[in-house]
């Protein structure tokens, strides 16, 4: 998503300016230097392509003898990026021309693929210029959060990501469409803040008792029985009637149209003497009553169901079981709790009391917990190291909004982990069981009892919103004196304005409105709301506006300030007390902003910062492009994808709260993980529940991004690892050192297809066309350094492959194994042999990390794509980091420090 | 469960057909009084897909143009309708250079370096176009339709739907069949005094927010006001919404001619209700552009398919599954527009002609596979703009995609000049 400034090789030495500016604060004033393409070049350049396409020639009417290596307008670009193009595809030089020589050419690829990236950026700079912002999807959702108290739904909006990071405001657009569509989404969080601010005092309380499941499955075994029973005598009158003599031709007619004795008995009717199923009191309500006979005769999963009852405690709980039966017949998978309708919407607090079974495995001792047992996500996955006789209490923060409205909506559930996460997957656990045991799913969990709270808001701060309305909500409250309403009004847009008092005459507007709603005959309450959902949909509301003359650059006020650091490290408006020092000036204090930045990153609002960041950052979204094989993987269920990628955010807020070196991310000798996936990479020592840091044994491959489960999950396809997009992502985000983007219009390789071939042999192939090895002879060794991680993060020393039949069925018979040998040599650097050797190549190189990383900080936090021009500033940042060991803190500091983030 | 439903919507899909009453019955019957038009009027409609196709078995073989070209296997499914459309091959956009951009350049042609000082740049969509003129006299000036998954896993690249508005900024579109089917046909049973109330109150909403607009730019500089402008315009658009709706008053929309769609359908049935909800905006004149921006990812998981669509288009390398994938993705697409086909050729406009003899269909994408971004897989169908069809048309290679967009522009009568890139129309498309 983000790519990086490109090295400067492919700048115009612009050596004595770059100096000259070094270390100072001001941004360089001097002209930039254009990209160019190395000028090595130009010999192949003229022996291959200018012999064709010069002044008198101009083959296919172009022309290249007049085109300047030195890439200065749009026009040049789309020269070169034509010439890239035709080379890219295999169409130049002609096949019955002389051919460049294979690396020459690579190496002309590779630098010109470059220079057109350092071109488009450079001719795409912005210079220096932060276009107004408005507010992107998720700061749309938190400033409405931080307003008026209440979360929603705003999934409906654009996402805002696509090009670049979502607060470059250039990219962030406006349409009818989605005024309308703010207008609604405030209104609903209206209607939210004001259910809450109605329901503030409210406790509610239930307490639901496990084993209330007992008598249900009792009952359910003892019905099996007996239906059972009833269905062989059925089955056994029917066969003595069709066995009579005088049957005989009726019964061979039927035999010869059905295919089994399941089917054939469904025509009992048919056959002269048969008793009815409904005689043998199976009823199937309108449907073919044998259907029902049969069924019972099977009594599905009764001796699983019998199982169960078989264990000690279900007098006092309820097991963790499987699906047997359709759940609204027979549950034994999970337990279930609804929320009663009655209750309002607000803060939760679910608690269940469990233990696990005698003997069973640690890897199945974790609880899953979530909304909508049929198709809700998993919301946590949590250890439980209590036992039936010494059970404990786990405790599940909830929010219950308004758009909890239906059954599935409002009910909770608890599931073993992964047992049920698909159908799919849970068929598949259950019959392996079978396999194993004849049964089914071994118990490994009890549940004793459940417990849901609504937790009170009353104590709690009133949301701003709210609070600077101060006046009746109640939709039957009495309809306010104008000049009341209109100073609550005010007092609201104040703070929804961040501030900013709105103008009289918008203020005249709005109390129109009011008035013109009410006599449409709204309730004071609802048009009230509707006018408060004209404010939040107003532009004071909806941007971040800096005004400022377009002569000069002048410096941010210290009310732009806070939004701009606010909005950097919270994704959310500044509060009371970042408002107070704006108000006051001290804000533009370095000792001040610096302080209240080491503050804003101790607040629990910049989980918000760290999650959209890193997100984009390191380009997390490829996690949830595919689903993991789970018959290859079954350990990456649900709860562990859900705990690997926290692992990413997580390690990094523990990393930024404690200011550890960035260096961390390279290698480190400890990991920030929860019992879930402690429990995945085998490892022990996490005292709590949620994550936290664990030191490594030496010679764990873990610790570090390279190590993280997510990243190597998101180089595959959740069935093969892909170590070209490993490779890829390493140079990206580690190295400082991104390939181009993937060409268009390069021959495929259809050459290897079906072959049965080692990952290295078929990465082999990708060095025979200059084409493919100008990028690939850089990518394709990192790759396989990585090759001991499976698709799922697991390590692995063997690896195989097999080819795929007509069917498009693995075929067995061809399979081939390999031990895994993670040994390459870097393209122009150092030979490793194992993942270790070249993590510390990897680790050497954190002045290359520290760059990319200090380019994504500042182009996320002032919003716009960087140009030469920002060099200075980089270069800044780094050695201010450097100077305290790369601290995470000091590059968010020397951000907020640095002059692009106080101009505007 | 799969099957079961995939009939049950089939079912219910053909009954809604054998359903449709001939459009002089239905809203149409008001156009006709209001204007009472000598003949059925022109249509547009783009239908466009993430991740391309399966390029080995997807095309006809180029070495055999004209009409006697034998159907390739991933166009099987269309083979009844072999006479009423053509494959054009030879066609590209010139600046496309993003290898996962399906849809973002497919109608405008547009250089995305193009603006100095900016990374990204887009121009007006050819569906848009066509919306300035036929979109006069109609309820809806367009209709866009976006199926598509967010960000880079959907093959179709930035934007909200297909459409790019004149200053080239993406126009939002109706998510799924429900929201579509909504937009289209709930019925405002308000009073019409009341109604005109709600008009005047939602007018006085868009003083408000200009109000506060006004006072927001003074003091911005250039490059904010020119941001802000997408504010006004939005405002613009909604007022432009509110004179059609005010002029629509009194008239109730037409009446769907299809049941409620149930919600949460995905991939394959949600492409199919789609396709049916377009046949009855068209029906019922409800609108005469509309544009599809179709889910890929969700059509695999709804045929069972595992591979993840990105991997799909690279199934060169490893063929297989990949492969196989890749080519029951191609037969699905085909014969869904099949199904859409047969429904155009069965509904009838007023004058007994067919909805298909009257509009201009292009179905295709940026993206041929993998990263390929020449040769853009294009089917066009349609009896409305004249368009040479029955046809395997192998154009001079490399010909601008905005060739045939004007082509079809010119064919339904709108004189565009050039659109996008544009050099010239192609006279091998024109019957």
């Amino acid at each position: 998503m983000i790519s990086p400034l490109s090295p400067s090789k492919y700048f115009l030495s612009a050596a004595a300016v770059l100096l000259s500016a070094l270390g100072h604060t001001a941004t360089a004033e001097t002209s930039a230097p254009h990209p160019m393409m190395p000028e090595k070049h130009r010999a192949l350049f003229k022996e291959n392509c200018q012999r064709c396409h010069n002044e008198e020639k101009q083959k296919g009417h172009f022309r290249v003898d007049d085109l300047p290596f030195t890439i200065t307008s749009v026009e040049v670009a789309e020269k070169w990026q034509k010439i890239l193009n035709a080379m890219n595809s295999g169409d130049m030089p002609p096949d019955d021309e002389k051919q460049p020589e294979k690396t020459a050419k690579a190496d002309f690829l590779d630098d010109l693929a470059h220079t057109m990236v350092a071109a488009r950026r450079d001719l795409g700079d912005q210079n220096g210029i932060i276009t107004m912002r408005r507010l992107n999807r998720r700061e749309y959702g938190n400033t409405l959060r931080d307003l008026l108290g209440v979360e929603i739904n705003v999934s409906e909006l654009p996402s805002d990501t696509g090009v670049g990071f979502d607060t470059a405001g250039i990219n962030l657009f406006m349409s009818g469409n989605q005024l309308e569509q703010y207008q609604s989404l405030g209104m609903e969080a209206l209607n939210e803040a004001f259910a809450r601010h109605a329901a503030a005092g409210e406790q509610r309380k239930l307490h639901y008792e496990a084993e209330e499941f007992t008598p249900v499955i009792q009952k359910f075994v003892a019905y099996q029985i007996d239906a059972r029973e009833r269905a062989e005598r059925w089955v056994k009158a029917v066969d003595e009637a069709a066995a009579r003599p005088e049957n005989a031709e009726i019964v061979a007619q039927l035999r010869k149209t059905v295919k089994n004795d399941t089917l054939f008995r469904r025509e009992w009717e048919k056959i002269p003497g048969a008793p009815s199923p409904r005689s043998f009191g199976f009823d199937k309500k309108g449907e073919n009553d044998a259907d029902l006979a049969n069924d019972s005769l099977k009594a599905g999963w009764l001796e699983y169901h019998q199982y169960y009852l078989r264990q000690p405690a279900v007098d006092r709980g309820a097991y963790l079981g499987t699906e047997t039966r359709h759940p609204a017949e027979l549950n034994p998978k999970s337990v279930n709790v609804l929320v009663p309708f009655s209750w309002p919407a607000g803060n939760y607090i679910v608690r269940v009391r469990a233990g696990v079974t005698k003997d069973s495995p640690p890897d199945r001792h974790f609880l899953d917990f979530g909304i909508n047992a049929r198709q809700g996500p998993v919301l946590a996955s949590r250890e439980i190291t209590g036992t039936i006789d010494d059970p404990q209490i786990v405790e599940f923060p909830l929010t219950m909004t308004r758009g909890n409205s239906d059954h599935d909506t409002r009910t909770i559930y608890f599931r073993e982990k992964g047992a049920w996460d698909t159908n799919e997957e849970g068929i598949r656990r259950r019959s392996e069981a079978v396999k194993r045991n004849g049964i089914g799913p071994e118990l490994a969990l009890w549940i004793d009892w459940v417990e849901v709270e609504r937790v009170p808001d009353a104590g709690k701060p009133v949301p701003p919103g709210i609070a600077a309305l101060s006046i009746p909500l109640e939709d039957n409250a009495p309809a306010l004196p104008a000049p009341e309403l209109r100073a609550a009004l005010e007092r609201f847009a104040t703070e929804a304005f961040r501030g900013v008092p709105p103008a009289t005459k918008y203020l005249d507007r709005l109390v129109d409105l009011y008035e013109s709603s009410r006599k449409m005959g709204d309730k004071p309450g609802l048009a009230l709301k509707e006018t408060l959902s004209v404010i939040l949909a107003s532009p004071a509301f909806l941007y971040l506006a800096e005004p400022a003359s377009d002569e000069k650059r002048s410096p941010l006020t210290a009310a732009e300030l806070s939004a701009r650091l606010s909005y950097f490290l919270w994704s959310a408006p500044p509060d009371d007390t970042l408002r107070a020092l704006a108000k006051n000036g001290d804000l533009l204090k370095p000792e001040v902003l610096a302080a209240q930045t080491e503050r804003l990153l101790d607040d629990s609002r910049a989980d918000s910062f760290v999650h959209a960041f890193v997100h984009q950052w390191l380009g997390m979204d490829r996690f949830d492009f595919f689903e993991v094989n789970r018959a290859a993987y079954p350990r990456f269920d649900n709860g562990t994808k859900l705990s690997a990628r926290e692992e990413v955010y997580a390690t990094i807020a523990y990393q930024l709260r404690h200011n550890c070196s960035l260096r961390d991310l390279l290698k480190s000798d400890y990991v920030v993980v929860d019992r879930v996936l402690a429990n995945y990479y085998g490892l022990t020592g996490v005292q709590g529940q949620g994550f936290e840091k664990v030191t490594l044994p030496p010679d764990s491959p873990r610790g570090g991004l390279l190590g993280m489960a997510a990243v190597l999950f998101m180089g595959g396809n959740g069935d093969r690892t892909s170590p070209v997009e490993r490779g890829a992502w390493v140079l990206r985000k580690v190295l400082h050192d991104p390939p181009p983007p993937a060409p268009a219009n390069v021959p495929a390789l259809t050459r290897l297809a079906g072959k049965v071939l080692t990952t290295e042999e078929r990465l082999r192939a990708h060095q025979e066309d200059p084409q493919c090895a100008s990028c690939h002879r850089k990518i394709d060794p990192i790759g396989f350094a990585l090759e001991n991680f499976d698709a799922a993060g697991q390590w692995r020393t063997e690896d195989s492959y097999q080819a795929i039949d007509a069917k498009g069925k693995p075929d067995p018979k061809t399979k081939k194994t390999w031990t895994i040998q993670a040994a390459a040599t870097l393209h122009k650097g150092p030979a490793f042999h194992d993942f270790p050797e070249f993590r510390d190549i990897v680790c050497a190189r954190s002045h290359d990390f520290a760059r990319g990383f200090s380019e994504a900080l500042l182009e996320y936090a002032i919003g716009r794509p960087l140009g030469f021009r920002d060099e200075p500033v980089l270069t800044d940042i780094i050695h201010q980091a450097e100077g305290k060991n790369l601290a995470m803190r000091e590059f968010i500091l020397a951000v907020v420090r640095s002059p692009e983030f106080h101009t505007k | 469960m799969n099957t079961r439903l995939t009939r049950r919507h089939f079912l219910r899909s053909s009954t809604a057909l054998i359903a449709l009453p001939v459009l002089e019955s239905l809203g149409f019957r008001r156009f006709a009084s209001a204007a009472a038009p000598a003949a059925p009027p022109k249509r547009l409609v783009f239908l466009s897909f993430g991740w391309g196709i399966t390029n080995e078995t997807w095309y006809p073989d180029i070495n055999q143009p004209g009409a006697g070209y034998a159907i390739s296997p991933g166009l099987k499914p269309l083979e009844r309708h072999k006479g009423d459309f053509s494959i054009v091959q030879g066609l590209w956009n010139k600046y496309s250079s993003d290898g996962h951009w399906g849809s973002t350049m497919w109608l405008t042609g547009a250089n995305r370096y193009a603006q100095p000082g900016q990374t990204f740049h887009n121009s007006i969509s050819a569906d848009q176009v066509a919306a300035a003129k036929f979109g006069l006299n109609t309820r809806f000036a367009s209709l866009q339709l976006n199926g598509s998954e967010d960000g880079d896993r959907s093959g179709h690249g930035p934007g909200l739907s297909l459409a790019w508005d004149v200053s080239g900024k993406p126009i939002g579109g109706q998510k799924g069949p429900l929201e579509a089917y909504h937009r289209l046909f709930s019925r405002d049973d308000t009073p019409i005094e009341k109604q005109k109330t709600m008009l005047a109150q939602k007018r006085s909403v868009l003083d408000t927010v200009l109000e506060n607009a006004n006072s927001l730019k003074r003091g911005l500089g250039q490059t904010d006001t020119a941001k802000l402008d997408e504010y006004f315009q939005g405002i613009r658009d909604i007022e432009t919404r509110l004179s059609k709706d005010e002029q629509w008053i009194g008239v109730p929309p037409a009446a769907a001619p299809l049941p409620e769609p149930k919600p949460g359908l995905a991939g394959r049935e949600e492409i199919r209700l789609m396709y049916d909800i377009m046949v009855a905006a068209m029906q019922t004149d409800s609108t005469r552009v509309l544009t599809y921006r179709q889910p890929t990812s969700t059509l695999l998981t709804s045929l069972d398919i595992k591979v993840a669509p990105h991997d799909m288009s690279h199934y060169h390398s490893t063929m297989g599954e990949k492969l196989d994938a890749s080519q029951r993705r191609d037969l699905a697409q085909s014969e869904l527009l099949a199904g859409f086909i047969d429904k155009l050729k069965a509904t009838k406009e007023a004058d007994g002609s067919r909805l298909f003899d009257n509009l201009a269909l292009a179905y295709g994408s940026n993206i041929r596979t993998e990263h390929n971004l020449d040769n853009c897989p294009t089917l066009l169908t349609g009896g409305g703009a004249g368009i040479k069809l029955g046809h395997n048309i192998v154009v001079s290679k490399d010909t601008p995609l905005c060739n045939a967009w004007l082509t079809l522009l010119h064919g339904l009568g709108i004189e565009a000049e050039r659109h996008g890139d544009s050099s010239g129309m192609i006279k091998e498309l024109v019957a």
